[in-house]
């Protein structure tokens, strides 16, 4: 009986090895854009009817402050801004957010945004839906 | 019978998941205009009867300096500044319950446990945002919002056998009205301009 189980346990061991053994083979698709990336870019992005690149920078950070978000880094020539706020009332979690502003050949803007909550990526639509209903207030008060 | 020490770390695991419960927080939540957004956005932001965005930023950037700043970073371009300042964070009232608790917790040396020492706050890092931008169409008016925040690093400590290593972190945003309108008065002095409310 007691042979029994000791066979048992090192057949399991021996097949847990030469599991670990064999490596994962890389496929030729490692890189390619898969449907999830493309979902979450989609999600991120959105296009406002601004022509002024440099109108829409100031637009996405008076949302931020109205947000309550600190802004780190603004860089203009390169249409990026980088902030971040506490998860208030906590002082624990941090959200962290950066925002890309590129003027497309249609005199639109396109904004996208990658939100991170505690180092983890937020993957959320409502998300960024709540944020661009934000930058689209802060925008429409600019052209007035 | 369950050894003592399991009761302990289980009651101490059951008390983080109840903390943990009370500060949860929802990212989608912080995407969304508060109650107090606005409230904030109201003390925080001036409006300047002025054409002249450059004068404005460099207007603050001094009057930042004058409260003794050092700025950090600045983008002409979008009207943004970053500056902070360090200073010590040693208040009085600190000191004296970190003594009144190491008296009150004398008593522990008869159980064989030594003292608590709590950790006091010993230094800041006081830090400020600034964003100008026009807020009409021939930029005539232009709105200054200014943000403040501090990092504290507090000094060491110790409870029961285990002592607190000195340099824990904590930040906080500073909603203190007195200090913006400080800030904004020095502002309008800077620029002979009477500023305005939103």
């Amino acid at each position: 009986m007691r042979h029994r189980v000791v066979e048992t346990l090192i057949a399991w061991v021996v097949v847990a090895i030469t599991f670990g053994c064999t490596p994962p083979q890389p496929t030729p698709d490692l890189l390619a854009p898969t449907d999830a990336q493309m979902k979450i870019r989609s999600i991120q992005t959105h296009s406002f009817d601004v022509k002024d690149r440099q109108t829409a920078m100031r637009g996405v950070i008076a949302a931020l402050q109205d947000l309550g978000f600190i802004i780190e880094r603004a860089n203009e020539s390169l249409g990026l801004i980088t902030a971040a706020r506490f998860a208030e009332p906590n002082f624990y979690d941090i959200v962290g957010i950066s925002v890309t502003i590129r003027s497309e050949t249609d005199g639109r803007t396109t904004i996208r945004a990658n939100a991170i909550y505690n180092n983890k990526p937020i993957e959320d639509p409502k998300v960024y839906q709540n944020f661009f209903a934000t930058l689209e207030r802060s925008l429409f008060v600019v052209k007035q | 019978m369950m050894p003592r020490w399991s009761v302990a770390a289980g009651a101490i695991v059951m008390a983080m998941g109840l903390m943990g419960c009370v500060a949860q927080t929802h990212p989608q939540d912080l995407f969304q205009l508060q109650e107090e957004s606005l409230r904030n956005r109201a003390m925080q932001t001036r409006v300047f009867e002025t054409k002249d965005e450059a004068e404005l930023l460099s207007a603050s950037a001094a009057v930042l300096q004058d409260l003794g700043f050092q700025i950090e970073e600045s983008v002409r371009e979008v009207g943004f500044l970053r500056a902070a300042k360090e200073r010590s964070a040693r208040e009085y009232g600190q000191d004296i319950s970190r003594f009144g608790i190491f008296v009150l917790s004398t008593g522990l040396i008869f159980v064989q446990q030594p003292p608590i020492i709590i950790a006091v706050d010993l230094h800041q890092k006081i830090a400020a945002t600034l964003v100008t931008r026009p807020i009409n169409a021939d930029a005539t008016r232009q709105e200054v919002r200014v943000v403040f925040y501090r990092v504290v690093w507090k000094g060491d400590g110790s409870a029961g056998n285990q002592s607190i290593a000195p340099g824990e972190q904590r930040m906080e945003m500073l909603r203190d009205p007195v200090m913006y309108q400080t800030f904004f008065a020095k502002l309008s002095k800077a620029v002979f301009l009477e500023p305005f409310a939103l």
